[in-house]
């Protein structure tokens, strides 16, 4: 069995700093360190790595002169370290590795669609709004961007005191010229009190929103992605149960046949009367 | 070497259950001086293997294996064969073929099907067991796609006392979760729960180690069932509505407000 290069443990370290629960990445970083036979192995990737892992969660920030949150995601990254504020109109700059806001500057030409820029603000409007009904713990941005609306949502808990930790990502793409709006809704709880539960659910949907005047048009939008997205609330209600009532009661169930524990005291004899002799 | 074993059990606490055997194998590549305590460490969904003399079915774990063969608990042989593998010793195997009758007919009683095996090894002081079961289960062919997966395992050492006996035991129970519909996408909840024990029960001709650790065990199971129901059917739901409210804010408020309302003038009609 040969040893593993150095790339290959780059890989794996990498891999698993991407797959850390929300609000555990510095953990994770803490205890892949101290696994790796050379701390510095890490250094030269880590600028990604962090990048990738904050834009992938969506994790959100203070504005600078803002009264606001914005996202630090894919979609309104403009170089590495600087993404886009719509709501504030500026770029802010980002240190993936000490996660804080470290300036500002102005947008600069072709950096945003200008052309959706009335359709954008409307969405903008209407998701600011959904975002506060629904998400007490959440933050939404929306770009224009290649001719489409992008909303993003992004909703976390964290409560590592109690051993749990979750997010919610939502990202919403509206396609002016045909209508077609389609979400991608992920969900990560991770539970970890004696032991390590996560649930994980990943949903694509579409929808249709009739054209018309910016404004008519975002607040269909908004009102149709609440809909679509409170009908898979409700259907994760269902699905719950079905897992808890009949998938897991066939997995084990909470007493034998007979509705009582196991006689200890009689279980040599059940060999002879014939039970349990399945295969 | 005890603070990296410390962060790379830290890991597998973290890192997704569904993909433990993906992280392990890393973990090993990483570290592989800590190879025999992690594996002994971290429990991995069991596999199953054939045992062509007996055509029974068993269940793989540290506990039978000796370098790459595994020995099966109802032949007592290796596969692939060994000349000189790890046996537990007459005495002990007398024990091991009944615990495996015994739990044979509890995971019957329980599980209604699924694989189980029992592995007894020898200690200064007494002997140590390790109670491993393994249930599938696939609804797919009922409705839309749902799967699960049951392993349980328990490890338990004895401290033979003649008159009685000191039991420690240690369980986990990996549960394995997993749905595919057109409302809700793909939905998975995977992992494990652990939970130790100590008792101590008296040892005579009707109540020997085996049926001690059968009451031990089945208690320790059926709670960890109960506590997984919680978690993964509750908690984590209880989790996934904390990040979206299905009731809009202002519709909060306004429940708020009237309840305060109400509450308000049953308190001025107290007073007056």
């Amino acid at each position: 069995m040969s040893e593993p290069t150095n790339e290959e443990l780059i890989t794996i370290a990498t891999n698993f700093l991407l797959n850390a629960p929300p609000g555990e990445f510095m953990e994770v970083v803490t205890d892949v360190r101290a696994l790796l036979p050379n701390e510095s192995l890490l250094n030269e990737s880590a600028g990604r790595t962090f990048r990738e892992y904050n834009t992938e969660q969506m994790i959100f920030v203070d504005a600078p002169g803002g009264g606001h949150k914005v996202l630090i995601s894919k979609y309104g990254e403009v170089s590495d370290g600087e993404y886009l504020d719509p709501k504030g109109n500026q770029v802010i700059q980002f240190d993936h590795i000490k996660q804080e806001v470290t300036g500002k500057r102005a947008i600069g030409s072709g950096e945003t669609d200008q052309s959706q820029e009335a359709l954008r603000a409307a969405f903008e409007k209407e998701a600011f709004d959904y975002c506060g009904q629904h998400y007490p713990h959440g933050t939404t941005t929306v770009y224009a961007k290649d001719g489409k609306i992008i909303v993003a949502l992004s909703s976390a808990r964290f409560n590592p005191h109690n051993f749990w930790n979750g997010r919610w990502r939502s990202v919403w793409t509206y396609n002016p010229s045909n209508g077609e709006c389609v979400g991608h809704f992920r969900i990560v709880v991770h539970y970890y009190e004696d032991g390590n539960v996560q649930l994980n659910t990943d949903t694509t949907q579409k929808i249709t929103v009739p054209s018309g005047a910016p404004d008519a048009v975002a607040s269909a939008a908004l009102k149709a992605i609440a809909k679509a997205e409170q009908t898979f609330q409700s259907s994760m209600e269902v699905n719950y149960n079905t897992m808890g009532e009949t998938t897991y009661k066939a997995l084990r169930r909470a007493l034998p046949i007979t509705k009582v524990k196991i006689d200890w005291n009689k279980i040599r004899t059940y060999r002879i009367s014939g039970l349990g002799q399945k295969q | 070497m005890t603070d990296q074993l410390d962060c790379a059990l830290d890991l597998m606490r973290r890192l997704p259950p569904s993909q433990i055997e993906d992280n392990l194998s890393g973990l090993l590549d990483l570290v592989p001086d800590l190879t025999e305590p992690l594996l002994s460490a971290v429990d991995q969904p069991l596999k199953i293997a054939h045992d062509p003399v007996t055509k029974r079915e068993y269940l793989l774990c540290d506990y039978n294996r000796d370098g790459d063969s595994y020995r099966s608990p109802w032949s007592n042989k290796y596969d692939p064969p060994l000349e000189d593998g790890a046996l537990p010793s007459a005495e002990l195997r007398k024990v091991e073929v009944e615990a495996n009758e015994i739990f044979d007919i509890y995971r019957e009683m329980y599980f209604e099907g699924g694989v189980s095996s029992v592995y007894c090894w020898d200690l200064d002081d007494g002997f140590a067991a390790c109670i491993l079961i393994k249930k599938t289960q696939d609804r797919s062919a009922k409705g839309p796609p749902m799967r699960g997966t049951w392993d349980s395992i328990h490890v338990v050492e004895v401290q033979d006392n003649k008159k009685s006996g000191h039991y420690k035991l240690t369980s986990t129970v990996m549960l394995n979760l997993q749905t595919d519909t057109t409302a809700t996408g793909q939905v998975g909840l995977a992992g494990s729960l652990t939970r130790q024990d100590e008792k101590d029960f008296p040892v005579s001709e009707t109540t020997p180690h085996i049926i001690n650790i059968g009451r031990m065990v089945e208690d320790m199971e059926s709670n960890l069932r109960r506590t997984l129901e919680v978690i993964y059917f509750g908690k984590t739901k209880d989790i996934a509505n904390e990040l979206r409210s299905s009731t809009a804010a202002n519709v909060l408020q306004q429940r708020a407000d009237l309840q305060k309302q109400i509450g308000s003038s049953i308190g001025n009609k107290q007073r007056s």
